[in-house]
């Protein structure tokens, strides 16, 4: 339609293009810019070239992050995508009678992170956490320790946490599809004879190919990008057995501050994240999708 | 498990008394298990809180001895103590300034470019579109570390400010590609009758799109005011006075104070948590969908 004068579109538009500028187009821009300078936050900045990123690849902690990411991709993606999907299609046996326990698993999802990081710290600990005190209970005292002071099991510890939270997440959107899967398929199914489980594995699971590619994209490229639970839980310790990129940029410029390496860092990031979002993309053309969200 | 509860394939014969009194047996056997699994998984989420809850009215050498028993007696009055020692009423203050405002604005200033990138035709159209929808690809931790510098740079760390105007950048992106993709869905018609009947485009903007889009409003604001209530990595990073510290800062820096206090800090958990936990059993529904429907985008 063509606007009523010639300035109305950006008297519209304006405000939210000013505020996104100043909040995330400058601040990007301005982040490329440090990651090639060396800047404590209060001197002169100075140009170091690509001495950041040498710093960076070669940084033990820095990789080692990566590889927490990793860890805690893989183990999200089976402690909150799959269980979301084995949740909702334990829900939607009964459907609309299960509004409780959907209403129940989707509670952590929207309490603050911190609030839940505070009370699983409490759940870990090692004097009246619920946890080594349930295993006492259960006879299983062998399995008792300090599950976020002990390097071996804090990653895990955390990965669990996040699962706790996020199962339910990834069961709402699981859920939401599978009432969207076409009654009359269902119906014709059970026609022919299918039991509940055959139309479960046969024609929901693959309807929802769409929906897991979706979540598992958003698992993994919100891995990267997570904070909270770890900076509140265990902030990169013990030894940084579970630190992650986050962590250690915020601590690397906020209190070493050593801006210009933090933004090389985050750039870095950026680029990995994005690249992983458009790669998938691509891939994900080639597939039919029939049950978009 | 249940496979065969609520589906019995239809026969053209009914079935013998003997196999259909059989039948009922199982399904009473396998609802039973069913709900029996259920419930043991919602344990898994509803401990934790009871647990929480309960251990705000123990003292400490009972939350340490007894970790499973109940408290012995209720007395809310360490509810009411956490919140004064807390500080909690500035904390919620804040929060409450902060997210009103985020939200307020982000759904006028996405609102009115959504109608523009929508429905009008103008130089840079395309350019904003794709400039705007950079927030949904990047993560905040992209542009954060120079962010600061710009906020320090204008004198706003550490004020209210410096929350608000964050928030209302990163909200944006998402307001916009959701609203424009509701308005997208709208007969153009409707448009097109009231641009004949002489409607301008800001009256136009008014009258008719923003009660039009009220629905996809709704998701925004759900998504919105969840996201700045409980926005951390920000708000943790610029804000350093106790003064105007939001909910989940101020609740990490009491933990800080207290940090061997239990009880207290229990106490402090069950304040913020009860009432998102109350609020959210009244709106599930909304609160669900605003939040799947504002992350998968």
């Amino acid at each position: 339609m063509k606007p009523s004068s010639r300035w109305t579109p950006y008297v519209l538009v304006g405000p939210a293009v000013a505020f996104f500028t100043f909040v995330v187009g400058l601040p990007l821009l301005g982040t490329i810019g440090l990651s090639f300078a060396s800047w404590t936050g209060t001197n002169r900045p100075k140009l170091v070239g690509l001495d950041n990123f040498v710093r960076a690849f070669g940084d033990d902690v820095y990789r080692g992050a990566y590889l927490n990411t990793f860890i805690y991709i893989v183990a999200t993606l089976v402690l909150e995508v799959a269980v979301g999907f084995a949740l909702a299609g334990l829900v939607s046996v009964k459907g609309k009678r299960t509004g409780w326990y959907r209403i129940t698993f989707f509670i952590p999802v929207m309490l603050p992170m911190v609030v839940i990081a505070v009370l699983w710290s409490f759940l870990y600990s090692d004097d009246g956490g619920l946890i080594n005190s349930f295993l006492g209970a259960i006879g299983r005292e062998d399995l008792q320790r300090v599950w976020l002071g002990d390097p071996s099991t804090a990653l895990l510890a955390v990965c669990v946490v996040s699962g706790w939270v996020y199962a339910g997440f990834y069961m709402a959107i699981f859920y939401a599809g599978l009432q969207r899967v076409p009654q009359h398929l269902l119906e014709a199914a059970r026609l022919d004879g299918a039991s509940e489980w055959d139309l479960f594995f046969r024609i929901k699971v693959p309807l929802l190919r769409g929906l897991t590619e979706v979540a598992v994209l958003l698992c993994v490229t919100g891995a990267f990008s997570t904070f909270d639970l770890f900076y509140v839980m265990t902030n990169g310790g013990p030894d940084h057995a579970t630190e992650i990129i986050t962590t250690y940029v915020v601590s690397t410029v906020f209190r070493d501050h050593e801006v210009g390496y933090g933004a090389a860092m985050s750039i870095i990031m950026t680029v990995v994240v994005v690249g992983i979002g458009l790669v998938y993309a691509r891939l994900r053309r080639g597939g039919g999708v029939d049950l978009e969200y | 498990m249940s496979t065969e509860t609520s589906a019995v394939p239809p026969r053209a014969v009914a079935p013998e008394p003997r196999a259909r009194a059989a039948r009922r047996v199982r399904l009473l056997a396998s609802d039973t298990l069913y709900y029996a699994v259920m419930t043991t998984i919602s344990l898994v989420y509803v401990v934790p809180l009871v647990w929480m809850v309960m251990s705000s009215f123990k003292t400490q050498q009972q939350i340490f001895d007894s970790p499973w028993s109940l408290p012995t007696s209720i007395d809310l009055s360490v509810l009411t103590t956490a919140w004064e020692r807390g500080g909690f009423g500035t904390y919620v203050g804040n929060s409450i300034i902060v997210t009103t405002a985020a939200v307020v604005a982000i759904l006028v200033f996405g609102a009115m470019a959504a109608f523009a990138l929508s429905r009008l035709n103008f130089r840079f159209r395309g350019f904003f579109l794709v400039f705007l929808a950079l927030g949904l690809l990047l993560p905040v931790q992209s542009y954060f570390v120079a962010q600061s510098s710009l906020l320090n740079a204008i004198g706003i760390n550490d004020t209210l400010w410096g929350l608000i105007i964050p928030y209302i950048g990163l909200g944006l992106s998402l307001a916009v590609y959701l609203l424009k993709a509701y308005l997208d869905t709208l007969p153009r018609e409707l448009f097109e009758s009231a641009r004949m009947d002489g409607c301008g485009d800001l009256r136009m903007f008014g009258a008719l799109v923003f009660p039009l889009i009220r629905p996809g409003l709704a998701t925004v604001a759900v998504f919105s005011i969840l996201s700045a209530w409980n926005e951390f990595l920000l708000a943790t990073l610029y804000i350093q006075s106790d003064e105007n510290k939001t909910i989940p800062v101020g609740l990490v820096a009491f933990t800080g104070r207290y940090a061997t206090d239990y009880p207290m800090l229990f106490a402090a958990l069950s304040i913020i948590t009860i009432p998102m936990v109350a609020i959210y059993v009244i709106f599930h529904r909304q609160v669900t969908s605003g939040i799947t429907e504002g992350t998968l985008r």
